[in-house]
């Protein structure tokens, strides 16, 4: 193994990653990157934390948050369907951005096609008129939000959604079904439990206990982590996207990166013809 | 006989139903199968169900104490009480259906004027405010000008909360199988003939009265029309689909007619509910004899309840965006539901509180003594 090879990998990696993968490269040719490669280039996640800060600097009312997906970028490897679950400590059967997987094609000529759905946070949005008393509604920033402590739990808003982008919390957990070893004790279920419980939507602190506490017999759904946001943070999405596949900023900002994407005609946005405005933008 | 009968049955279904009151009320919604795809189940549809007979048998008792129909002098009480009983149930059904029912002052306090529930809310709760108000009236022997003017308005509610739960399914313009405008008026006709069958099973197994001929030949003659307008709307509503023929759009409408629930439809809601009761109830003979009245009505109720069934599921069971149903796999967001049985013993318990509410009241109430 040369002292070269093992540089370079920590230089763009890490040094356990170059322990673990250098052994492999043993006695193989690498060179550095050209150097207008893309890892010399800024991070697209480091313009957008930056736009994000800049935004943030404005009135809320002035700014358009949208999400861009590149749907020929995406791998569909559900990083941030993962990453969004841990994010807002989801349970079972809560899920704010699933991708939805298509196959084209017979052998060998196949192929699959990923379609990663976040809450489309539309404009002209369905599921906002149908709420009886007014739980489901858009923030100053135009974010449709859940206040938890409104809703009823009659799922009006899920029947509406036209995107299927609002779950129900039935008060499942992950955890409390894990085994008794001997004494009533259980297998680190209180290290989890905690951990499961420790959602922070919205800016508060849903502890989620019982089978009656909101979120439970809640509607719930994707707010684009508003409670990062507001921390000058992106959505666990888009930083957790191997891909840099999903991109996101304020698009009422003519230098974001976002305002870039959705100004080219190869964008669309899901069921258009509905008129609801959707936020989020695909890239095909 | 028949009302013992008709206890024994109260009991039993209630007892099964304490155990569904029980755990829906201690364990939350853990132990229903109504999910995030299928959101809507039993209970919704039992409360249109429900809901409908309300409002149908308030309009038998306008027959009587709005229209002053001679035949129907006498059915106005029964009707009424029958009435506030099968709302009560409707308006449990829909209470456990909640996630939060505990917030449904919400409902009245800080509503959203422009959301299709709160029209169902307020709507039966007007009505159903009226009917009390019409029966305690009635009760106290009371026929005069206050008692129009409640039956008139109560009158004008009921045909509004007729309709008002296919306005709310037919505002959701991203399920096809709803969004007809013919919806509205399918659900007025079936409540108008789930009114219809109830008085003629109140009549049989409860009424301490021999019921009047001509009554009961109205009521015959209003259910074979009710029977025919109901099955004519089920087919304008299906043709309207069929007939265009795009697949995403008869998706729901196949699954009655030849998929997953055709037996429920050609077998129950078809056969039994509406073919059979035609029949019989041409048969002039067998509607004399009020337990075979009974029985007609009976199965015509049986059948409106899965009628309302294949509205509501079918109607949710179909992707919104393709392959979305496989994209995460969890509680709920499977597109297939068959009712829990935690679901069909809360069922069983409204019925058998609307059982022995009826026999009570009945027993302990005036409702068939005759007004002085």
């Amino acid at each position: 193994m040369s002292q070269e090879t093992t540089g370079l990998l920590e230089k763009y990696a890490s040094e356990v990653f170059a322990g673990l993968v250098a052994p492999a490269l043993e006695g193989m040719e690498i060179s550095a990157a050209p150097a207008d490669d893309l890892l010399a280039k800024e991070d697209v996640l480091v313009r957008m934390e930056r736009e994000l800060k800049r935004a943030l600097e404005k009135p809320a009312s002035e700014r358009r948050w949208v999400m861009v997906i590149d749907l020929r970028k995406c791998i569909g490897c559900h990083a941030c369907t993962v990453a969004c679950v841990a994010e807002n400590k989801l349970p079972p059967g809560v899920v704010y951005r699933p991708v939805l997987e298509e196959e084209f094609g017979t052998y060998p000529n196949v192929t699959m096609k990923f379609l990663p759905r976040p809450c489309m946070q539309c404009e002209n949005s369905p599921c906002t008129e149908v709420c009886p008393v007014n739980a489901t509604y858009h923030n100053e920033e135009g974010i449709v939000v859940v206040d938890y402590e409104q809703c009823i739990g009659c799922r009006a808003c899920i029947a509406a959604c036209p995107y299927g982008a609002r779950t129900f919390d039935f008060g499942e957990t992950y955890t409390e079904q894990l085994p008794v070893i001997f004494d009533g004790v259980l297998i680190g279920s209180k290290t989890a439990a905690a951990y499961e419980h420790a959602s922070q939507e919205y800016g508060q602190a849903w502890k989620r206990e019982g089978r009656h506490e909101s979120p439970v017999g809640n509607v719930r759904k994707c707010h684009f982590c508003l409670h990062r946001i507001k921390d000058g943070i992106l959505p666990a999405c888009v930083t957790t996207c191997i891909g840099r596949a999903t991109f996101f900023g304020d698009a009422n900002d003519p230098d974001s990166l976002v305002s870039e994407l959705i100004s080219k005609p190869n964008v669309i946005r899901l069921k258009e013809e509905l008129g609801t405005e959707p936020r989020v933008y695909y890239i095909v | 006989m028949a009302k013992k009968l008709i206890y024994a049955l109260g009991v039993l279904t209630l007892l099964i139903g304490l155990w569904g009151f029980y755990d829906r009320l201690v364990f939350g919604e853990q132990h229903v199968n109504y999910g995030s795809a299928v959101v809507w189940g039993l209970w919704v549809a039992m409360y249109f169900f429900f809901g409908g007979v309300a409002v149908g048998s308030f309009l038998v008792a306008s027959l009587d104490y709005l229209f002053e129909i001679k035949a129907f002098e006498g059915y106005g009480k029964p009707a009424l009480w029958t009435s506030l009983v099968t709302l009560a149930a409707a308006m449990a059904s829909i209470g456990l259906d909640l996630g939060h029912m505990e917030r449904i002052w919400k409902a009245f306090v800080q509503f959203n004027p422009h959301s299709g529930i709160i029209e169902d809310v307020w709507g039966y709760t007007i009505f159903g405010v009226l009917a009390l108000i019409a029966l305690i009236l009635a009760l106290q022997g009371q026929k005069g000008t206050t008692l129009k003017i409640v039956m008139v308005l109560g009158f004008i509610a009921a045909l509004y909360v007729a309709g008002a739960p296919g306005k709310l399914l037919g505002n959701n313009a991203t399920r096809p199988y709803w969004h007809m405008a013919l919806l509205p008026l399918q659900f007025l006709f079936m409540a108008l003939t789930s009114g219809a069958a109830m008085m003629l099973l109140v009549q049989a197994f409860l009424s301490p009265k021999e019921p009047a001929p001509l009554a009961t030949l109205v009521l015959r003659v209003a259910l074979i029309v009710l029977l025919i307008l109901s099955a004519y709307s089920t087919w304008a509503f299906f043709s309207q689909s069929l007939y265009g023929n795009i697949p995403s759009l008869i998706a729901s409408v196949k699954q009655l007619t030849s998929g997953q629930y055709a037996g429920l439809f050609w077998g129950l809601e078809i056969g039994l509910g509406t073919l059979l009761p035609l029949v019989l109830l041409f048969v002039p003979d067998l509607t004399k004899n009020k337990l075979a009245g009974g029985l007609i009505g009976l199965c015509v109720l049986v059948g409106n309840a899965v009628a309302r069934y294949l509205i509501v599921v079918p109607g949710l069971n179909v992707s919104v965006l393709k392959n979305i149903e496989t994209a995460h796999i969890g509680r709920g967001l499977t597109l297939s539901y068959s009712p829990s049985t935690i679901e069909w013993a809360v069922v069983s318990g409204l019925v058998g509180i609307i059982l022995l509410a009826l026999a009570l009241g009945t027993d302990y109430l005036p409702l068939y003594k005759k007004e002085a």
